[in-house]
């Protein structure tokens, strides 16, 4: 049996009780943001205030896992000093690593807190060795995590080439993944994920029923109609159904969740460091069964005679957006 | 949807009765389960979960100190079946998986409807025990 060590679990909690579900099942590592524009789910009543932040590493600590702090939007323009702030409280908390995705408060969390770890976040986008390599180079990031558009192979060769240790995404929604640069939410409601911390916000979102049917808009704007039966996703415009040439449907993208269940020793083999599980703006409940099954998988993934078990695919399946599992990037056997 | 026997009975019943239990409750457990949460953002707002079949339900404000029934109409509606609002209190289920397969509607203010779900998801309701024990 190879002597390679299984990857760190790293899930997302949006609350104190979903920190806690996520400890409870098995997370190694939680990911948390606070509650202001620097993190890439800045939704209404989501998110950390002080005590819960101080309650919730005290949970961590006392389990023996680690707290990571996601402070991975872009720092926007005569606001810089908010984004600061973040990487100041963060290493004033004593996290166990930051997430950050601009060049710039990298730069400003290694010069002022040089023992702060850092992370690169999926946001800041890098791809390929050469510029982990410089970000490690500049920055002293210890581990970077990788866009969702890598095959597995591509994910193999980068973990060969660098130093830095390398996480990937192992379950969660998907989305157009353009890493970082994604404004597409910005046309119709003024506000990305990358700038404002939140695409599509729910100020702008209207869901009306209309004889069975639900109608989705986005500042007006009807982006999907859901006949009695179909399943809904969130409402984003790379998730809407458009009229292109006469025809209606998913022009962007059908709602689809990444479930590696089937790659977990590969990405083991290949020396993954760490497996993410995405969703800080899941309730406790999708924590809790989406680290369990993840951490049952992942123990068993360590061991030969590995398979999926139906139990945990269902499971992953019942909190699936779209009601549809991918590979995702992973599979590409076209290539 | 097929309409059972206690879902015809409901229908009949009025709602002022349900929703005033339902804000003295919420009196009660407030200080206790969201001691540092003003609730500023339902001050005038009015926000109602709806029982999908009878189609009967509970609408509630914050009048700045205190959740209170109303008879206006809602801001923003949760609309769900029983059961499902029972898992959902349970943390048996998911909020978004429950929209994802339609089980789950939100209507009209959307925000005000997310700010609710995510205090609930925050709420440690192990701190009702003393309460109701």
């Amino acid at each position: 049996m190879s002597a390679l060590s299984s990857p760190k679990l790293v899930c997302p909690a949006g609350s104190l009780p979903a920190l806690r579900a996520a400890v409870d099942a098995g997370a190694d590592a939680v990911y948390v943001g606070f509650r202001d524009a620097t993190n890439a789910r800045n939704f209404a009543g989501l998110n950390f205030g002080d005590t819960q932040l101080r309650e919730g590493l005290a949970y961590v600590r006392r389990h023996g896992r680690e707290l990571l702090v996601a402070i991975n939007t872009y720092a926007q323009g005569g606001q810089t000093r908010q984004w600061q702030r973040a990487v100041d409280a963060a290493a004033e908390l004593g996290a166990d690593a930051v997430i950050i995705a601009d060049v710039g408060l990298l730069d400003y969390a290694h010069r002022v807190h040089p023992q702060l770890r850092l992370h690169l976040s999926v946001q800041g986008s890098a791809t390929n060795p050469a510029a982990i390599r410089l970000a490690h180079e500049c920055f002293g990031i210890r581990r970077a995590v990788l866009p969702r558009v890598l095959t597995l192979a591509q994910v193999q060769q980068v973990i060969a080439q660098t130093e830095v240790e390398i996480e990937v995404f192992g379950f969660g929604s998907l989305c157009v993944m353009v890493e970082g640069r994604c404004i597409l939410s910005s046309y119709a409601t003024g506000a990305s994920p990358n700038t404002a911390g939140v695409c599509s916000p729910a100020s702008a979102v209207r869901w009306h029923d209309v004889n069975g049917h639900t109608e989705a808009r986005l500042s007006g704007v009807l982006i999907d109609r859901y006949a009695p039966g179909d399943p809904a996703g969130y409402p984003t415009l790379c998730k809407g159904r458009f009229e292109v040439a006469g025809d209606t449907y998913y022009a962007l993208e059908e709602p689809t969740s990444l479930n590696t269940l089937a790659i977990l020793p590969e990405l083991i083999r290949a020396g993954v460091a760490a497996i993410k599980v995405e969703g800080r703006q899941r309730s406790p409940a999708y924590v809790a069964g989406v680290t369990a099954t993840l951490r049952a998988a992942l123990d068993a993934a360590a061991r030969p005679g590995y398979s999926v078990k139906r139990s945990w695919d269902t499971a992953l399946a019942n909190v699936s957006e779209g009601h549809q599992q991918t590979l995702g990037a992973y599979s590409r056997p076209w290539r | 949807m097929t309409r059972q026997p206690w879902m015809r009975l409901a229908a009949l019943l009025p709602e002022a009765p349900p929703s005033h239990a339902a804000a003295a409750a919420l009196n009660l457990a407030r200080r206790r389960l969201w001691p540092e949460e003003p609730f500023d953002w339902l001050i005038g707002r009015r926000l109602r979960f709806e029982v999908a079949g009878p189609d009967r339900g509970v609408t509630l404000t914050f009048d700045g100190e205190r959740f209170v029934a109303s008879r206006d109409a809602a801001d923003c509606r949760f609309i769900a079946s029983l059961a499902d609002y029972l898992h959902l209190a349970r943390r048996s289920e998911d909020p978004d998986t429950l929209f994802f397969q339609r089980r789950l509607r939100i209507e009209g203010d959307v925000e005000l409807g997310l700010q609710l779900k995510n205090l609930l998801d925050a709420t440690d309701w192990h701190k009702l025990h003393p309460v109701i024990s």
